[in-house]
């Protein structure tokens, strides 16, 4: 059964239809319930001057859509933004089914809302900051820090990709589910949310060199790719649209000035430290950024979020890395295309010792997998795409000292590092020169199971100096 | 005003009002006591039983009284299967009140065999003779359906059943409101019916029985309605149910003219199941792009009651299994309205709400995303 309020605008059609020729427009849907929305705005100079609904929905989500648009038509964007699912369900009060009713009507308004966005260039606020906005606790907690300071910040998720196959793919970073708890932990405190839909871009600039990467041998880190090419840049180019000079995540990592440059430098909590992952953002875009938890740990951030009551403090931790989802990199890369060829096993002088049904399954430095019995431990030393070989070896075989890194940059002068050859793994003491496009290290001490197409990052005590991709 | 939603319930008729009137008052015995209050209600009761037994064609003994048809179905599906396991075939369009009771007793290890409908919404009877096995435990399928209004072929179905020597139970709560159900010749084992449907009380219904002796009870207590239904009898009820079923025999019908009327002033909103048999007051008109369940809250809104479909799961978005069952895509399954007229239904209603439909459907296009 359904309220007065929800029969009321279910039947109030004074903004049913279309808002014109120059409306952009949001849509969702829910293939369970059968429900479609859509919602247009037309907007002048920042504003929405006409918001139109059609739908093919059940009475409360279509009272939902109906209503969004009358609580939104005259608004600013930014203003429009505040308005999600609890605060139509003030209006239209509880029903059976109403939650996810509700939420859809959210999102074809924030979707409507996002690509206005997109052709606007809002006057410049030197109080506004782009906070983005996982669904996590980290960004919720961020967003605290940013309304604590005094600052208006504009909530914004990037929604990059959906795995459908992927087994956790519903609590994986980027799920409607994600973004619905990232809007409504924005609209708790107030505060506008943005979802920016990435999904196509996403696909063409990381996953699909992620999986060309894996199919050609090379062991990718696209975490260290997306935020140094992609993510950051997306969040500045939204900054720049709403008006906002600054830049918040919740990232566990620091901004540090050195000779007047701006440098990633690690976070406070040792365990989170997420620089190795930021340490190919562009400069222009550091000296913009902010990173409220860079000086605090992740226990603190958990108390902060439950101390101040919001929904994130208890959400399980995101994987690593966002879209492979199941943490199974090995089936994602299968799954779309990226399988490499099958091949021989073979030993550092040359022998067959097994064959192995996929090259994209093995990286230097690997144990498991290579299912060849008998004598000393074996490890992989090195993959050959073209001609499928795996070569295994004794853990000695694996031992580098040198380590070629191209494309690759050194942003301060420098010749004594610590270089970190993979986000799990200790830095190791080195010196380092310039060559071409990238730079050499030479390490003290060996490494084991150095893979080419992982991330070369270099700290000089704490602070990021240099980073590329390790070409062996 | 008019209110076109016969099939979910219809209104008390004076007859039966009457007929109640003093079980509600003086007559107000517990039918099992010796004094004369119990002998004045058992007098009452008996006499009810007597009266519809005649008019539905079966013996009296043959004859129990439930709480209404959801319980006959209950009543008919556990009663006859039970221990040991074993299977039961039934249509696709079954209402909920047998379909619910099948998949309990499919959870509990019975095997379930569906007999599909035609386009038409029509048990097809060869695929469900090639079905019914002989040893299965229970067929089912309904007399007409609740949501499209079809009247299914159960003398041929009884007939399956009866060369397989497996016992049919047949739901017929929306059908006892149009036909003349004759219990003795349908073939049926069991038999359920609803007051309600029929301009009776709501809260009584009756298991017709070819053997209630087979029949295991759901209700276990005073051992009222020969051990198969314990509970003090609704006398008040029973009485009322009576009267309205005689009543409804006797009266003049003019629904299949209204009907007919209706649906050809509406060419534009085509009929489901139009080409077969129904139910004389039951259309069930589609709206392609125009969701039921707002049409419903315009319509109401413009003095119409009318149903999405059925009134089983109100507030529930899902299309109807049974338009489903007949191949109607879902989205087209959840574009229909249910127009069910009754036997007091007159031309002005059916007019007006031709024109009110109209008017709706021509408001809310402007909102329709299709």
């Amino acid at each position: 059964m359904y309220s007065d309020a929800v029969t009321r605008h279910a039947l109030d059609l004074s903004r049913a239809g279309s808002a014109g020729e120059h409306a952009v427009h949001g849509e969702a849907g829910d293939a369970v319930c059968g429900d479609q929305l859509r919602i247009e705005i037309a907007i002048e100079r920042g504003r929405i001057v006409r918001a139109r609904h059609r739908s093919f929905a059940c009475p409360h989500a279509t009272a939902a859509a109906a209503l969004a648009c009358r609580l939104t038509e005259g608004s600013e964007l930014l203003d429009a933004a505040c308005i999600g699912a609890s605060r139509l369900d003030q209006e239209l009060g509880p029903g059976p089914h109403n939650r996810e009713c509700v939420a859809l009507a959210a999102d074809a308004l924030h979707a409507a809302i996002a690509r206005g966005l997109e052709g606007e260039a809002l006057d410049v606020d030197p109080h506004r900051i782009a906070v983005a906005m996982s669904g996590g606790v980290d960004s919720a907690v961020a967003l605290l820090k940013a309304v604590e300071a005094g600052l208006r910040p504009v909530g914004v998720t990037l929604r990059l990709w959906i795995d459908p196959l992927a087994s956790d793919s519903e609590r994986a970073c980027c799920s409607p589910q994600s973004v619905r708890a990232a809007r409504s932990a924005c609209h708790a405190a107030g505060v506008p949310h943005v979802t920016l839909d990435l999904r196509g871009r996403f696909r063409d600039q990381i996953v699909e060199p992620f999986v060309r990467d894996h199919a050609a041998g090379r062991t990718p880190n696209p975490c260290v790719r997306c935020n140094g090419s992609f993510r950051f840049d997306a969040l500045a180019g939204f900054a720049d649209r709403i008006g906002a000079e600054r830049i918040a995540t919740g990232h566990y990592a620091r901004v540090v000035e050195r000779e007047g440059r701006h440098l990633i430098a690690r976070g406070a909590d040792p365990d989170k430290d997420q620089s190795y992952m930021l340490a190919r953002v562009p400069e222009q875009i550091v000296r913009r950024v902010w990173f409220p938890l860079g000086d605090q740990c992740k226990q603190l951030t958990r108390r902060q979020a439950g101390a101040a009551g919001l929904a994130a403090a208890n959400r399980a931790e995101s994987q690593e890395v966002c879209f492979v989802g199941g943490g199974d990199h090995r089936s994602f890369v299968e799954r779309h295309g990226g399988a490499g060829r099958a091949g021989a096993i073979v030993s550092v002088d040359g022998r067959e010792l097994g064959r192995h049904d996929g090259v994209h399954r093995f990286t230097p430095g690997q144990r498991r997998g290579l299912n060849v019995g008998g004598g000393a431990a074996l490890f992989v030393v090195s993959t050959d795409a073209a001609t499928g070989t795996v070569v295994a070896g004794p853990r000695a075989a694996l031992a580098r000292r040198e380590v070629r890194v191209s494309p690759g940059q050194l942003l301060v002068p420098i010749e004594r590092v610590q270089a970190k050859l993979r986000y799990r793994s200790p830095a190791m003491a080195a010196s380092v020169r310039i060559e071409r496009d990238g730079f050499v290290l030479d390490l003290d001490e060996p490494a084991y199971g150095v893979a080419p197409g992982q991330a070369a990052v270099l700290y000089d005590g704490d602070t990021v100096v240099g980073a590329g991709l390790i070409a062996l | 005003m008019a209110y076109l939603d016969h099939a979910a319930t219809s209104p008390l008729c004076i007859e039966a009002r009457e007929a109640m009137a003093p079980y509600l008052e003086q007559r107000f015995g517990n039918a099992s006591e010796p004094h004369a209050y119990g002998r004045e209600a058992r007098a009452g009761l008996e006499g009810a039983r007597d009266t519809v037994a005649a008019l539905l064609g079966c013996r009296p003994q043959q004859l129990v009284f439930t709480s209404g048809g959801s319980e006959a179905d209950n009543q008919a599906v556990f009663g006859l299967t039970g221990r040991p396991l074993g299977r039961m075939v039934l249509s696709t369009i079954e209402h909920s009140a047998v379909l619910a009771p099948a998949r309990e007793l499919e959870r509990q290890g019975f095997e379930l065999g569906w007999a599909p409908v035609t386009r038409d919404g029509v048990v097809d009877v060869a695929a469900f003779a090639e079905l019914v096995r002989p040893g299965d435990r229970l067929a089912a399928a309904m007399w007409a359906n609740n949501v499209t209004g079809a009247v299914q072929p159960i003398a041929e179905l009884a007939a399956i059943c009866a060369d397989r020597e497996v016992p049919l139970h047949v739901d017929a709560v929306q059908a006892a409101a149009s036909l003349q159900l004759d219990f003795a010749a349908c073939g049926a084992e069991t038999l359920a019916l609803s007051a309600h449907k029929m301009h009776g009380p709501k809260g009584v219904g009756a298991l017709v029985a070819r053997d209630p002796a087979r029949i295991r009870p759901l209700i276990w207590g005073g051992g009222q309605e020969g051990g198969l239904r314990s509970g003090t009898e609704n006398v008040a009820g029973i009485v009322g149910f009576a009267a309205a079923l005689t009543a409804m025999r006797s009266r003049g019908d003019h629904r299949r003219e209204l009907r007919d009327r209706m649906e050809a002033a509406l060419p534009e909103f085509a009929a489901v199941s139009a080409g077969v048999e129904r139910l004389p007051g039951h259309s069930l008109l589609q709206v392609p792009g125009i969701r039921a369940d707002l049409l419903v809250l315009a319509l109401d809104r413009a003095g119409y009651a009318v149903s999405a479909g059925s009134a089983c799961a109100s507030g529930d978005s899902e299309p109807s299994h049974v338009l489903i069952a007949q191949g109607m895509a879902a989205a087209d399954a959840r574009s229909v309205v249910r127009v069910s007229i009754g036997v007091d239904s007159t031309v002005a209603d059916v007019d007006g709400f031709c024109a009110a439909l109209r008017e709706c459907v021509d408001r809310l296009r402007s909102g329709a995303l299709i």
